[in-house]
């Protein structure tokens, strides 16, 4: 208490009050008065004295004595006991502290007003709590009406149990939510991907949402789908696959639960392990016959019909989103240079491709075939024509059935055709047989039996790629065909490959969302 | 060791203490399922503890510990809430309405607070530099008398130079009428006043031997006033902070009860 106290020179007389809230209207002027104002700011000034009564014995009625400081006054107290040097009073003048307080009284208010205002408005409520603009996907005119078809509510109300109830709604929301306001040791345990309230609302939409393992760990919707993030809602990071295949924990639980079981990965570039393809050393089961070193470095391969030399771009096509690379297909890609003319004699004629019994039919329809020729080449002796193409067969081939035979089966490793490409690099192969490319089997029946190839349209069916993202680079980055002799040859790049680019020493994007989803695998682009 | 500087290299330590604890514990469990909500009662806690300050001065007749002391918890604490905030953000910018004005509210008030603290620290010692003490309520009164005492040399009985009263009433009068140049005397300005002097000089130069003592006089009040207004402007100053610190953590305490609200009440509990 003794710090309180005034000090030895404190000046009763001139304190000027900064703790109060009023001070005298003549502080200004040096000319304080002593009382100062009371707590309302009303001036207390009143006279110079309080004159008292003396009453001698005897007397009934007394006499007013002046009592003013510094001695009576000449005219005395009035009548009526009133001092008659009444103080004029000032108008006193509000602090700063008075100031301040009315500020932080109008702060106050003003921002109960303006929330009480904003959130009893539902259009400008919404609006001003919204911590961010809401997806595309989840807004405009298209959602209103899906919304209305699965009975959600319209606005915040769609997702949000309090969307649309008001101040009143959305407190007690807060107080019923669950871990609650103050269960603190219950927010700080929760799991960070437990599905919530809001996963009901996504639900009536999304149904049927399927994860990509059936005994994955339910999770929220939101942990990897953060909504109010901008028009474009942002892709899953890694910390969100993490959560699973980050722990070691998890993923032993899930491949005992007879999923198939995963190394823990956490980043593309550093332990994701090897492609499948490569470590299972799996192998192309195509039965077609293809040369990919021979077509592209071979001195016997002709140019094609602009003069070009054959590049990987002449029969690798992208498809219409340029996404993945079309089949490529005998009739577009190999008969420029594989016109299947079996008759060196003849090169107009070539034998028809892709079914067995119409070759068949060609070839025992060849007296017809050089008669329509001869039609149009050699009108006036077409008798003579076909004869002497007949016979010149006979003299090659022998026999039609060995003609036949030699057509299907003949791989250009016996016979006159044994060359196959023009070494000058001018001509067309000549046709040494199917089985120069193709799989052919001998049937019990007789005719021949030509296994369709099968070009296999992905490898990596759990991931997604874009060739049209990567056209930048060149096929043979990734694609080893330069050495590959062998159809069976898988030709996609390493891992290794990919980590050059995808990697933060790349500087381009390697999350896993760049090239796996969460739901189910993504052929399409993305 | 001045007691001073250890309060101050002990509070930095705190501070500095405190700041790579909490980075730690944000680098470790920055990815926990509702580590926002966790954050988010800490900064309250914090903003709680800093508001309190203020009642803890209308109530010094209650045992609540040294005002000095709670200053500095205040200060520093004021210093780690702004750092417990940016890990609530998780260092990105609010979006949406509401969340601005929240985030706003808070940059207003710690970085008042923090000019505050620099006025605080630098103000009063430039004050002592100059002119003597003078008590902030008590600058009108003494600047009526300076006044009054001017309107006397000038325009008083004894006053017979019309040279001096025109120059009063043109160039003196408005000087004296009330407080000048707030914006000059916080950038340590003393243009104003100098060019004042130096008017009375070349009037005092060129006056009658019987006027030149009165206008050395009026330049002294000139002075004297010039003193009293670098006084006023930076008591104001240190003042007037407060004015945007207080008013605005009443503002900000309502925007964050609502955030509360919003917050567990369209989570859906959990998120």
């Amino acid at each position: 208490m003794s710090e309180q106290l005034p000090a030895p020179d404190f000046d009763a007389q001139n304190y000027a009050r900064p703790n109060q809230n009023w001070i005298c209207g003549r502080a200004c002027d040096g000319n304080a008065c002593r009382p100062g104002p009371d707590a309302k700011g009303r001036c207390r000034a009143t006279a110079e004295c309080k004159p008292i009564l003396e009453l001698k014995p005897g007397e009934t009625k007394g006499r007013w004595k002046c009592t003013r400081t510094g001695g009576a006054c000449e005219a005395g107290p009035l009548p009526d006991g009133s001092c008659c040097r009444p103080i004029p009073k000032c108008s006193p003048v509000p602090t700063l502290r008075w100031w301040r307080g009315r500020l932080t009284l109008a702060v106050i208010a003003l921002s109960c007003a303006v929330l009480l205002v904003v959130l009893g408005n539902p259009p400008w409520r919404n609006h001003f709590i919204s911590p961010g603009e809401i997806s595309q996907p989840h807004s405009g005119s298209q959602f209103l009406a899906l919304a209305a078809t699965n009975h959600l509510n319209q606005g915040c109300g769609a997702c949000h149990v309090a969307g649309n109830t008001g101040p009143h709604g959305m407190m007690h929301a807060a107080l019923h939510a669950n871990p609650g306001i103050l269960d603190l040791k219950k927010l700080a345990a929760a799991h960070a991907a437990t599905p919530t309230v809001i996963d009901e609302s996504c639900l009536k939409c999304h149904t049927g949402r399927n994860v990509h393992q059936p005994s994955a760990l339910p999770v929220s919707c939101a942990f990897c789908h953060l909504e109010h993030q901008g028009k474009m809602m942002a892709a899953p990071t890694d910390e969100n696959c993490n959560f699973c295949h980050g722990d070691a924990t998890k993923m032993a639980a899930a491949a005992s639960a007879g999923n198939v079981p995963l190394p823990v990965v956490h980043h593309f570039a550093d332990d994701h392990p090897q492609f499948r393809f490569l470590t299972d050393k799996l192998r192309d089961p195509d039965t077609l016959k293809f040369n990919h070193l021979l077509h592209l470095t071979g001195t016997t391969i002709p140019k094609l019909p602009g003069g070009e030399k054959l590049d990987c771009a002449f029969c690798h096509q992208p498809d219409a989103a340029g996404t993945f690379m079309k089949p490529v297909a005998f009739e577009k890609n190999c008969r420029v240079c594989h016109s299947l003319q079996f008759d060196p004699e003849t090169p107009q004629l070539m034998l028809p491709h892709g079914n067995v019994d119409f070759i068949s039919a060609y070839l025992r329809s060849l007296p017809k075939q050089y008669a329509d020729l001869a039609a149009k080449e050699n009108p006036a002796d077409v008798n003579g024509f076909v004869t002497a193409k007949l016979a010149g067969l006979r003299t090659q081939f022998g026999s039609g059935e060995d003609l036949e035979r030699r057509v299907f089966f003949s791989t250009a490793t016996f016979g006159p055709e044994a060359q196959v490409g023009d070494l000058s690099g001018a001509t067309r192969a000549l046709f040494p047989g199917c089985a120069y490319c193709h799989e052919v089997k001998a049937a019990a029946a007789g005719s021949p039996q030509i296994t369709h190839p099968v070009q296999t349209e992905h490898w990596l069916t759990q991931a997604k790629f874009n060739h049209a993202k990567h056209l930048n680079i060149a096929c043979a980055q990734c694609h080893d065909a330069v050495h590959s002799k062998d159809t069976a040859d898988i030709l996609l790049p390493p891992r290794e490959t990919c980590v050059t680019c995808h990697s933060p020493r790349g500087g381009v994007a390697d999350t896993c969302a760049e090239c796996h989803s969460y739901h189910k695998p993504l052929m399409a682009a993305r | 060791m001045t007691r001073f500087r250890r309060q101050l290299y002990l509070g930095l330590f705190a501070l500095l203490a405190a700041t790579a604890g909490a980075l730690w514990l944000n680098a470790k469990y920055s990815t926990l399922a509702n580590y926002a909500f966790l954050t988010g009662w800490a900064l309250l806690a914090g903003m709680f503890i800093l508001t309190i300050y203020n009642v803890r001065k209308k109530l010094p007749f209650l045992p609540l510990g040294k005002s000095e002391t709670w200053l500095q918890i205040h200060i520093y604490l004021g210093f780690f809430t702004t750092l417990l905030f940016l890990i609530h953000l998780k260092f990105r910018l609010p979006h949406g309405w509401f969340e601005i004005t929240l985030a706003w509210l808070f940059v207003l008030v710690s970085g008042s607070g923090m000019v505050g603290l620099f006025f605080s620290r630098v103000l009063p010692r430039r004050l002592a530099t100059r002119g003597g003490e003078v008590i902030f309520e008590k600058i009108p009164a003494v600047r009526h008398a300076a006044k009054t005492a001017a309107e006397e040399l000038a325009l008083g009985k004894d006053a017979k130079s019309p040279v001096i009263a025109e120059f009063y009433a043109k160039r003196l009068a408005g000087f004296f009428s009330g407080p000048k140049h707030f914006w000059l005397h916080l950038a340590e300005s003393r243009r104003a006043a100098s060019a004042l002097i130096a008017e009375l000089e070349d009037l005092r130069r060129f006056a009658a031997e019987a006027d030149r003592e009165k206008i050395e006089k009026l330049a002294g009040l000139v002075r004297q006033k010039d003193g009293l207004d670098y006084h006023r402007a930076l008591q104001l100053a240190l003042k007037l902070w407060l004015f945007v610190h207080i008013p605005l953590t009443y503002g900000l305490m309502i925007f964050t009860l609502l955030h509360i609200v919003l917050v567990f009440g369209f989570s859906g509990g959990a998120r």
